[in-house]
């Protein structure tokens, strides 16, 4: 016994008889037991994984667990070209593919002091909103489904759906889109497309409508996420977080406002701020920023104005498909474009925009060349994840999956 | 309006703090300081924060970048502090160049969003933060020898692990189950 002692701390108390004494039959009345939420694990939104000390139903102690939708990102950032890397912005937030393409097509620009046309501004701007209008719907819907409320899902989804149907005519794709390229976009939208926004602006409001009158005042929801997982605005700035979270705490913080990019500095919108910090607060800036972003959408409806849509830079602009098939010289620079790559002059930038969830930002630095030297990604879920396991600490298990909900965090982008 | 006061905030940056140290501007008009190794990055930022001017009061970002074709000066690594003001915005980035086996000081305990950030850097580069309270790797998996983000890693190694072997989880596990 001797022997054994040596291995532990001097102030270590051999409890070995105790113990015994109270294993008879199962321990119910244990207050640390282990529990482990993911990575598999359908409250758990993608591969995220929490381990929790539990005393009864309250979390003592937490701790998260990540990277296990690890892809090196980051690493391919510096061994695929610049256009080839686009499809990689998909994966990182799928969610809002729009914004994480224009994003980072926007800080290669940067890099290149390339300004793109006004039409292309424009686009691009609906684009991001749409996403984030899919983003908090996600987000909403799902956060509510966590806790029992099936009707919310299936009458945002129909919204959803119905979003993700006008991105498919635009790019082709539905979930994945890469639909922005440097310089330009892949494609102009298609002649029904804004006929279709329109309807989609004047239409969605009600069901935004129909659902606030479902959890907004509703007891079981108040009684679920009010007061639960409480942020202070210092803490969310010590901790570095940003987007609703941030401004659901009381912080008056919207990059769209604040450093506008595009064509933000003309549009009229409301940064939404609330003041509790939970879990109800971050719902209703969610559902309030829906709106703002469909009166965005309405003005960008009527000021979207014609003309070209590519930048007119020998470096970057992908030829016209059918020059590519007549015309030998257009054949040929076609071919470097895809081949060789775009050639970006040394230098760095870090370019940010307010995603749905928060500041995403992507920090290139060129040595020169079609590729790289560092591709940074800074994502918002990364800042979000980490202060998770701070946020669940004397909460419920319960209210940890509302409050899991309700930051959003995506594990790709968290990953990367 | 933003751009103004970033340009004001360029200036005070190159008048203040600039005379003994490299500065900078990127593509788009933000400040680089490269400040005199890690504990001038630590003061640098003491400065900021107090600066009636400046505010600095955000960890916007944490990075690093190889530096192994010597473009930034005699170093091995290059630490990326983005910092922001939310107060006015402006956004400064401070550089650190380190030798190989330097290490760099901790912000954890200016910001707690630094903890995760630094792990990265350390999982991806092998840098050192010293007082870290947690610096251990956090995308790659514990068992993994090598820092995929350096230079010298070859992108399409791979390191699979056997089922056999054991993950070393005396740091990650707490209270009464170490013991056992």
């Amino acid at each position: 016994m001797n022997n054994l002692n040596d291995n532990f701390p001097s102030d270590y108390v051999d409890l070995t008889d105790k113990i015994d004494q109270t294993k008879q039959g199962n321990d119910f009345y244990n207050p640390n037991v282990l529990i482990n939420l993911g990575p598999s694990h359908p409250a758990m939104h993608g591969t995220l994984r929490v381990m929790c000390r539990v005393n009864g139903e309250t979390i003592e102690d937490a701790k998260c667990e990540i990277g296990y939708l690890h892809r090196a990102i980051e690493k391919l950032g510096e061994v695929k070209t610049y256009h080839q890397w686009i499809v990689y912005t998909d994966r990182l937030n799928y969610c809002s593919a729009l914004n994480n393409n224009v994003a980072y097509v926007m800080a290669v620009e940067n890099v290149m002091n390339i300004t793109v046309t006004e039409r292309c501004m424009w686009i691009r701007v609906i684009c991001m909103e749409l996403a984030r209008i899919i983003d908090h719907i996600i987000c909403v819907a799902i956060n509510a489904l966590d806790m029992g409320a099936m009707t919310v899902f299936w009458l945002f989804y129909h919204w959803r759906e119905e979003a993700y149907t006008m991105i498919e005519s635009m790019c082709g794709m539905r979930l994945t889109t890469s639909y922005a390229r440097i310089g330009g976009m892949m494609y102009d939208f298609p002649d029904d497309l804004i006929p279709r926004l329109k309807k989609f602006v004047e239409n969605f409001p009600k069901a935004i409508d129909e659902i606030e009158g479902l959890l907004t005042s509703n007891r079981i929801w108040i009684d679920r996420t009010k007061g639960v997982g409480k942020l202070s605005a210092a803490e969310a700035i010590k901790y570095g977080l940003t987007g609703p979270c941030l401004r659901a705490s009381g912080v008056n913080v919207d990059l769209r406002r604040d450093r506008p990019y595009y064509t933000y500095s003309e549009l009229d919108f409301d940064v939404v701020v609330a003041s509790g910090g939970d879990v109800y607060d971050r719902y209703l800036v969610r559902m309030e920023e829906i709106r703002q972003s469909v009166r965005i959408l309405k003005q960008c409806i009527l000021r979207l104005p014609n003309g070209p849509l590519w930048v007119d830079d020998k470096r970057v602009r992908i030829p016209d498909k059918i020059d590519v098939y007549t015309k030998m010289e257009v054949l040929i620079h076609h071919f470097k474009i895809f081949m060789e790559g775009i050639n970006v002059p040394p230098g760095e930038a870090y370019t940010c925009v307010e995603g749905p969830n928060g500041e995403l930002g992507f920090y290139i630095v060129s040595r020169g060349g079609p590729k790289a030297w560092r591709m940074r990604v800074k994502s918002p879920s990364f800042m979000l994840f980490q202060h998770f396991e701070k946020s669940i600490l004397k909460e419920k298990i319960p209210d940890a999956v509302s409050i899991l909900g309700s930051v959003n965090v995506i594990a790709g982008e968290l990953d990367r | 309006m933003v751009k103004e006061i970033q340009n004001k905030a360029n200036e005070i940056l190159q008048n203040t703090f600039a005379s003994e140290r490299k500065f900078s501007l990127d593509k788009v008009g933000e400040p680089i300081l490269w400040a005199n190794g890690p504990k001038d990055a630590l003061h640098l930022i003491k400065k900021f924060q107090d600066h009636i001017d400046l505010k600095i009061d955000f960890l916007s970002d944490l990075t690093a970048y190889d530096n192994t074709d010597k473009k930034d000066g005699e170093g091995r690594f290059v630490v990326v502090i983005q910092l922001l003001s939310m107060q006015t915005f402006i956004r400064i980035r401070l550089k650190v160049l380190l030798k190989a086996n330097e290490e760099m000081e901790t912000l954890t305990n200016i910001w707690p969003a630094a903890n995760w950030l630094e792990r990265e850097v350390f999982d991806m580069y092998g840098i050192i933060f010293a007082g870290h309270p947690n610096l251990k790797r956090i995308l790659m998996d514990e068992r993994f020898h090598g820092h995929p983000l350096r230079k010298e890693y070859p992108y399409k190694q791979r390191e699979p692990f056997s089922d056999n072997t054991k993950i070393n989880l005396s740091n990650s596990t707490r209270g009464s189950s170490s013991h056992e």
